[in-house]
């Protein structure tokens, strides 16, 4: 069930936060649900309006689990900046669904926004 | 010729040639001849410093063909001055040994890793380079020294840490310490929780350091112990990771993801304030472009003249970029916490520090440069940015 290849394009990870963290980090989340009996061999590659796309970004989701990854703390290759545009393309060897959630602490009540990633 | 680059990709040059000399007597020729035409001299290990410690424009020596075990004598093994850290310690556990500690990895050269005062953590621990009771080496005069540290103790404390400024290292001898287990876990917790019992956590731990995670604020804690000791939970952190094995093959890791990197060593009561207004400074400024962790450790106080835990128990702390991404607005912004807090740089790691201010951070400075310059009056081993750190302009 899913699909292998995901877009977003509304990425941007706010700068700000207010609180205790981690819970209260502001941040982009990529929420992965693989419901196949084989582990997800992930890709993630970053795509900004300024510059070449960074990636891969190499993420395991075991089967028949759900993993949620900040991309605030994706590393490897390289850290995201925050408060920048960017979209990303999500490549999986099987099939896989994929959700994107933004917490933004910046004011002191969170805002919450999850989304669809668009799936091909 | 080829382009020369160091493991981050940050330093990179072309030397005039790059010889790989059979033996000394060929080494000493090269360095001879390199004297009479004015040419300058370094030597390179394996490329992980990130300074230019290695440039030249003229000849690049490679250590490559002396590789090996020479000679034992007790707890003091003889090595030849290429081998790389991987293989000597390989060597060491053949004969019972181990170097007493490591640092994050074991890619270095030996001679590479103790040039720059390679350290790892532990409170009661020293550097690497406080193995070398001795060795041989080639200086700028093309001459073989034999030396060591009953013979001669102070040259034995300069050569401990001498960034290849007094010669290059034919053979190395190192007192080590019989070969030991340790258990390793590594542990997560919030970094406020780690900070309010970062002295019980260093003093109950034979080798303690920790990681800060600039976008979440949490710490990652590194605990090895002899099997058997040290605390068996930390009530507000949770053991992610753990794993027995030699000393040698449990506290290194590998590393895949390139980066570069500033660390000083800071008197070691000033390192929780030191990290507290750095972590403020990283949090208020960097965190739009700075993802990767902070590294905290700690080492026990020797008397390498260069060493950066000279006559001091130090804390480290060091800051990394990925290698990909500009570092330097980071790092010099970084840097000025540092040194308020009367921190030296690490030898190998990126610092903007010269000559001028060096030497009022080494009570032995002088000294040591009295060594170097008996060993290489000519400056045959001197590049354009060892003399901005060594020689006031
Ligand atoms: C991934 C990574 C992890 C690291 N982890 C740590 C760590 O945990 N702790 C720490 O303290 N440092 C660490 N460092 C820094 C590293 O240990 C030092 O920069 C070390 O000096 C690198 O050794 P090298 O063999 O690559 O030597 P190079 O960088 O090639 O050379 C270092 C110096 O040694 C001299 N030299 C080399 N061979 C000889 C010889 N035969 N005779 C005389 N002089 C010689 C060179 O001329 C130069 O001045 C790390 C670096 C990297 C890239």
């Amino acid at each position: 069930m899913g699909r292998k290849v995901w877009m977003i394009s509304a990425g941007r990870i706010p700068l700000r936060s207010t609180g205790r963290e981690p819970e209260n980090t502001s941040r982009d989340e990529l929420c992965f649900l693989n419901v196949g009996y084989r582990e997800a061999q992930v890709k993630v590659t970053l795509f900004y309006a300024d510059r070449e796309p960074v990636g891969p970004y190499k993420l395991d989701i075991p089967p028949r689990r759900i993993r949620r990854v900040r991309v605030n703390n994706l590393i490897n290759p390289e850290a995201p900046p925050l408060d920048t545009d960017y979209g990303a393309v999500i490549e999986s060897n099987v099939p896989i669904v994929v959700q994107f959630e933004r917490t933004d602490t910046s004011e002191s009540k969170p805002a919450m926004s999850p989304m669809m990633a668009f799936a091909t | 010729m080829s382009e020369w680059s160091n493991w981050s990709g940050s330093v990179r040059f072309t030397p005039a040639a790059v010889v790989v000399p059979e033996n000394e007597e060929e080494l000493a020729r090269i360095i001879r001849r390199a004297g009479d035409e004015k040419q300058t001299v370094r030597v390179s290990g394996a490329g992980h410093s990130s300074t230019p410690l290695v440039q030249t424009p003229d000849i690049l020596v490679s250590m490559k063909n002396f590789n090996g075990f020479v000679a034992r004598d007790g707890a003091t093994i003889a090595i030849r001055g290429g081998t790389m850290l991987t293989e000597a310690n390989e060597i060491f556990l053949e004969h019972g040994l181990a170097l007493e500690n490591l640092g994050d990895v074991d890619l270095q050269a030996l001679a590479g890793a103790i040039g720059t005062g390679t350290h790892g953590t532990g409170r009661n621990l020293r550097t690497m380079s406080n193995h070398l009771v001795g060795g041989r080496l080639v200086n700028g005069k093309g001459e073989i020294v034999d030396f060591s540290i009953k013979d001669d103790p102070d040259f034995t404390l300069a050569a401990r840490v001498a960034l290849g400024t007094l010669g290059i290292f034919t053979e190395l001898r190192l007192k080590l310490v019989p070969a030991f287990h340790l258990h390793r876990k590594e542990w997560c917790t919030h970094i406020e929780d780690c900070m309010v019992n970062l002295d019980k956590l260093i003093a109950s731990n034979r080798n303690f350091d920790f990681y800060w995670y600039p976008r979440s604020d949490e710490a990652k804690l590194r605990t090895l112990n002899i099997p058997g000791t040290g605390p068996k939970d930390i009530p507000y952190a949770w053991c992610q990771k753990e794993r027995t094995g030699w000393s040698g093959d449990v506290i290194p890791r590998s590393r895949g993801n390139k980066f570069d990197e500033i660390e000083y060593w800071l008197p070691i009561e000033n390192g929780p304030p030191c990290f507290e207004e750095i972590r403020q400074r990283i949090k208020d400024v960097h965190r739009k472009d700075v993802g990767w962790r902070v590294l905290y450790r700690t080492v026990a106080a020797d008397e390498a003249m260069l060493s950066g835990a000279y006559g001091r128990a130090s804390a480290t702390i060091s800051m990394h970029h990925n290698a990909s991404l500009p570092h330097d607005a980071f790092f010099r912004d970084i840097e000025p916490y540092l040194t308020k807090y009367g921190g030296r740089p690490h030898w190998g790691k990126k610092h903007y520090q010269t000559a001028t201010n060096l030497k009022q951070l080494y009570p032995r400075w002088d000294h040591f440069q009295g060594i170097r310059r008996s060993m290489d009056p000519e400056g045959v081993f001197m590049n354009a940015y060892l003399r901005t750190i060594f020689e006031e302009g």
